[in-house]
């Protein structure tokens, strides 16, 4: 839950699992995390001072690259968006697309994964794979030096692919137990329900990266087969950052040209789904504390009040230590540690999420009063003084959120993917301050209504009502 | 959540200064007032950002026993007000500014930083100056405050069976360290902790000469040393009290112990004290642990994935860590998760192997090179995090260190040879030293009612 700040202090367990995080190879996060990246992806605000302009190029097979240059460090990052996300996966396969990642980066057909790891690493690229419900990534992070190699790289994984058997059992055996090890966290078990309970059998149903009865399920020709409908370039983004010019990367790109095909499926064969008539689930843990999640669906990316939802959202439970939830639920009463809320817009209309944790007897206490201020923004309770604020964040804090080579790339990512306009940076700024009041209050109503929200929680069975200690 | 202690995002400056001139990282500049408080700045003009942060020579090491997770406990009433700002309000001022402000707390330190565009960076460290000595630490914010770090403490610790192995095995490895001990606090102190003991402890320890500000960002020295002087300069200055180090004594034998807990899959751990890095004393042989750790699980071609999880199917997944920058010695670390049919006999008995192999023969060439290779890119890229690069700076000054002898540390790491690597492995990774803790899973988690 990196997105949200909390004061937080790190225990010794912590950080070797933090670590352990950041070693993994690939970027299977916890569904949670996938979450949180696009929104941050779409936490951005526009800028006081000149953001650099995005150049654009396409080449003949379709692909767009996407560049914005920063000399100051001798690294470029980028990252390949294709359509080929967990959305694409067939029934009962769930988890395709996240192996097939795996998979493209692991080893090629020239270098078996012994040698493509050491020639990697003698570089000290940076590989890296993944896939979301909308998507398929591929990134690297490589020094300016290494840059002709690095995308030599990017180009073989993505190019040619091993398909070595041996490999793939050994990483689907992997790649279950992971599965298993991570449903000791109770995000996780939320993350899972939430999906079936918004979505059920819908593309966006299932966890990226599968279940066991679906990691199991998949075979050789399943990959095969997406890579052939999807790893295609008309559809593909190529969003770079970094010490690189797009005169070098007409250059450096060249074997990329030999890439072609048109993409099967796409994002819009996806269909919309509705909002589910509201129901409660509860999921057993062993745990001391309940995971709490009020959930709906929310909007798509192209939905015409996407910003004043934005700036909605950051007043209820996105702005961190200035929101509603945070006020009331931990400042005010002691009840959590953290609370937020995010709404993730997808091609289709992803989840919109309230979540907190809390010791399992304070459950009803704590959704007592995360109702409460939900009620309250629906009814219309918002005042100019939370408008200004957010806003002020918002805007203030857009230099903040461009200022790496990773957050340019996770930005232009998502501008090349969902066709939002280039300029859509030099924008944004002026989109937030025209929101007004009455915009805000009509997202609150629209989205905010007690009725629409479903509840999952995860934690001990039954825990007796026991009375607010305080004082 | 971020590393506490992480070597490799750590060392990320150096070669930026000494192997790849290019880069231009600002130069660290350094002063110290005359009340005791030192002040590190480092210039970039990249983008119109700062970040600010305040670091107290303070954390989880200073507790007494029974008083465990206080350095923690202050850093949350920290934001609930001080003289000139009311509780809550510190968060809310920041954010107005178009800013983000946090802070954490660890074995060594206690750290606050705010990130804010740089036309700020004044008014930021009028604040912060405000609750260096002037926090209100009210008793009706203390006991909402506690509960919120018991539900911290749950969420981290108690409801997730990998912390809290981690937290057993390092009481049952150590036996004088304060790394022992949670810096979030053991639950049945937390309970104990009253706001007379915060007070005690902010009083005692927060003193202008066991404070470092760092400052980078799009600023300028001579400005920010004149904003520190009318700021952080007028705090009294007072005595700085002695740190708690105590030397770790060696072990006599292997230790074993095993965590019943709720869980999927069992986990392993070996952990054993090692040394961490003096400048000038012992660069060598800190370099060599460094090396050594990174050839065994740094990068795609970590030895020890290859070996144990690749070839010989004793894992799923292995890691290992080594902190050299930190305060008396570190408990170097081993950890794998297993699955199904994977032992946790079996997965050490190949891990000693491996590690004994790497003793008895030193590392080739090429994973000598690779080791180094990857270690200085990790410096480079982490010159992309304005973040990053004022934490180092913090983290080496609040352990003792200098942040200005920054590019000793790689030279050392690219004197070290594979006989260096040999050396440490056989004088420190032994399994006589060693100390393995079992995760036993209980019952699974998880299932529909």
């Amino acid at each position: 839950m990196n997105a949200v700040r909390y004061i937080f202090s790190t225990t010794e367990a912590q950080e070797r699992k933090q670590r352990m995080d950041n070693k993994a190879p690939f970027l299977c996060g916890s569904v949670i995390k996938k979450l949180f990246t696009l929104l941050a992806l779409l936490t951005i605000a526009t800028p006081a001072w000149a953001v650099a302009e995005i150049q654009s190029w396409q080449m003949n097979n379709g692909l767009r690259v996407l560049l914005m240059e920063a000399h100051q460090v001798p690294m470029v990052v980028m990252r390949l968006t294709l359509p080929a996300g967990s959305s694409m996966d067939a029934p009962g396969k769930g988890g395709t697309a996240t192996m097939l990642a795996a998979m493209l980066g692991d080893h090629t057909k020239i270098h078996h994964h012994a040698a493509w790891a050491d020639y990697l690493d003698a570089q000290a690229i940076r590989l890296g794979s993944g896939a979301s419900r909308d998507s398929m990534s591929i990134g690297l992070t490589v020094l300016k030096e290494a840059l002709p190699q690095g995308v030599g790289a990017l180009s073989e994984a993505l190019l040619q692919p091993g398909w070595s058997r041996k490999r793939f059992k050994k990483m689907r055996s992997d790649a279950i137990s992971a599965n298993k090890k991570s449903l000791e966290q109770p995000q996780v078990q939320a993350a899972i329900a939430i999906g079936k309970l918004l979505y059920g059998d819908h593309p966006y149903g299932h966890r990226s990266g599968g279940d066991a009865a679906s990691l199991a399920a998949i075979t050789m020709r399943d990959m095969k087969q997406l890579y052939r409908d999807q790893v295609t370039p008309d559809a593909a983004v190529l969003a770079v950052s970094g010490d690189v010019t797009m005169a070098e990367l007409h250059k450096l790109l060249a074997p990329l040209a030999a890439w072609h095909g048109t993409a099967k499926h796409h994002l819009s064969d996806i269909s919309a789904t509705a909002n589910p008539a509201p129901i409660k689930q509860h999921i057993t843990m062993a745990t001391q504390q309940a995971t709490v999640a009020l959930v709906r669906i929310g909007l798509d990316r192209q939905a015409p009040d996407l910003f004043p939802t934005l700036l909605m959202n950051h007043i209820l439970g996105g702005g961190g230590f200035s929101s509603k939830l945070m006020m009331q639920v931990r400042e005010k009463r002691g009840l959590v540690y953290g609370v937020y809320s995010y709404f993730e817009p997808l091609s289709r209309p992803g989840p919109f999420v309230i979540s907190l944790q809390t010791r399992a007897d304070q459950t009803q206490q704590a959704l007592k009063v995360v109702r409460q201020v939900m009620a309250r923004m629906a009814a219309g309770k918002i005042n100019h003084k939370a408008i200004h604020a957010a806003k002020a964040n918002l805007t203030g804090s857009f230099t903040h959120r461009l200022d790496s080579n990773g957050k340019r790339v996770g930005l232009m990512s998502m501008i090349g993917y969902y066709h939002l306009p280039l300029d859509y940076l030099q924008n944004w700024r002026a989109r937030i301050e025209a929101i007004t009041l009455a915009q805000v209050q009509v997202s609150a109503a629209r989205y905010l209504k007690a009725s629409d929200w479903s509840e999952v929680i995860v934690g001990p069975k039954s825990v007796p009502h026991q009375r607010h200690i305080s004082k | 959540m971020l590393p506490r202690r992480c070597g490799k995002i750590f060392i990320s400056l150096f070669a930026a200064f000494c192997l790849l001139p290019n880069v231009q990282a600002g130069v660290i500049q350094r002063t110290t007032l005359a009340n005791g408080i030192h002040l590190v700045v480092e210039e970039d003009h990249s983008a119109p950002d700062a970040i600010v942060q305040v670091w107290h020579q303070v954390g989880g090491r200073d507790e007494i026993p029974g008083k465990t997770g206080l350095a923690h406990v202050l850093e949350h009433m920290s934001f609930k007000g001080s003289k000139k700002i009311k509780p809550g309000e510190y968060s809310h001022r920041i954010a107005a500014m178009g800013g983000s402000d946090n802070a954490f707390t660890a074995t060594d330190y206690t750290a606050y930083f705010e990130i804010i565009p740089a036309k700020h960076v004044d008014e930021a460290m009028a604040m912060e100056a405000d609750r260096f000595t002037h926090l209100r630490l009210a008793k009706k914010d203390y006991v909402k405050e506690i509960r919120v770090i018991m539900e911290e403490r749950r969420m981290r610790t108690d409801d997730d069976p990998n912390s809290r192995m981690f937290e057993e095995l390092s009481a049952v490895a150590l036996r004088l360290s304060p790394y022992r001990n949670p810096v979030i606090g053991w639950m049945q102190d937390l309970k104990r902790l009253k706001i007379k003991d915060v007070r005690a402890f902010y009083k005692r320890y927060y003193v202008p000469g066991n404070a470092t500000i760092v400052v980078v960002g799009d600023v300028n020295f001579a400005h920010i040393k004149k904003v520190a002087k009318r700021t952080f300069g007028r705090l009294k200055k007072r005595p700085v009290p002695p740190r708690f180090n105590p030397i770790e004594p060696e072990p006599i034998g292997p230790k074993r112990m095993v965590a019943y807990l709720p869980a999927q899959l069992p986990m392993v751990a070996v952990v054993m004290p090692v040394p961490v890095w003096h400048p000038g004393k012992n660069d060598r042989q800190a370099a060599a642990l460094d090396m050594a750790t990174e050839i065994l699980a740094g990068g795609r071609s970590a030895l020890l994935s290859r070996q144990l999880v690749d070839k010989q199917r004793k894992a799923f997944s292995v890691s290992a860590s080594y902190d050299p920058f930190s305060m008396g010695v570190d408990l170097w670390s081993v950890w794998a998760d297993l699955g199904a049919g994977q032992t946790p006999d079996a997965f050490t008995a190949a891990l000693w192997k491996s590690l004994n192999a790497l003793r008895d023969h030193g590392p080739s060439t090429a994973q000598l090179a690779r080791a180094k290779r990857g270690i200085i890119a990790d410096e480079v890229f982490a010159q992309d995090s304005l973040y990053l690069r004022a934490r180092q700076i913090g983290s080496m000054e609040s352990v003792g260190i200098d942040a200005r002898r920054r590019g000793d540390w790689l030279k050392a790491i690219r004197m070290v040879t594979p006989k260096d690597i040999q050396q440490v492995m056989r004088r420190w990774i032994n399994p006589r030293r060693a100390t393995t803790g079992t995760l036993i899973p209980t019952k699974n988690t998880g299932g529909k009612s």
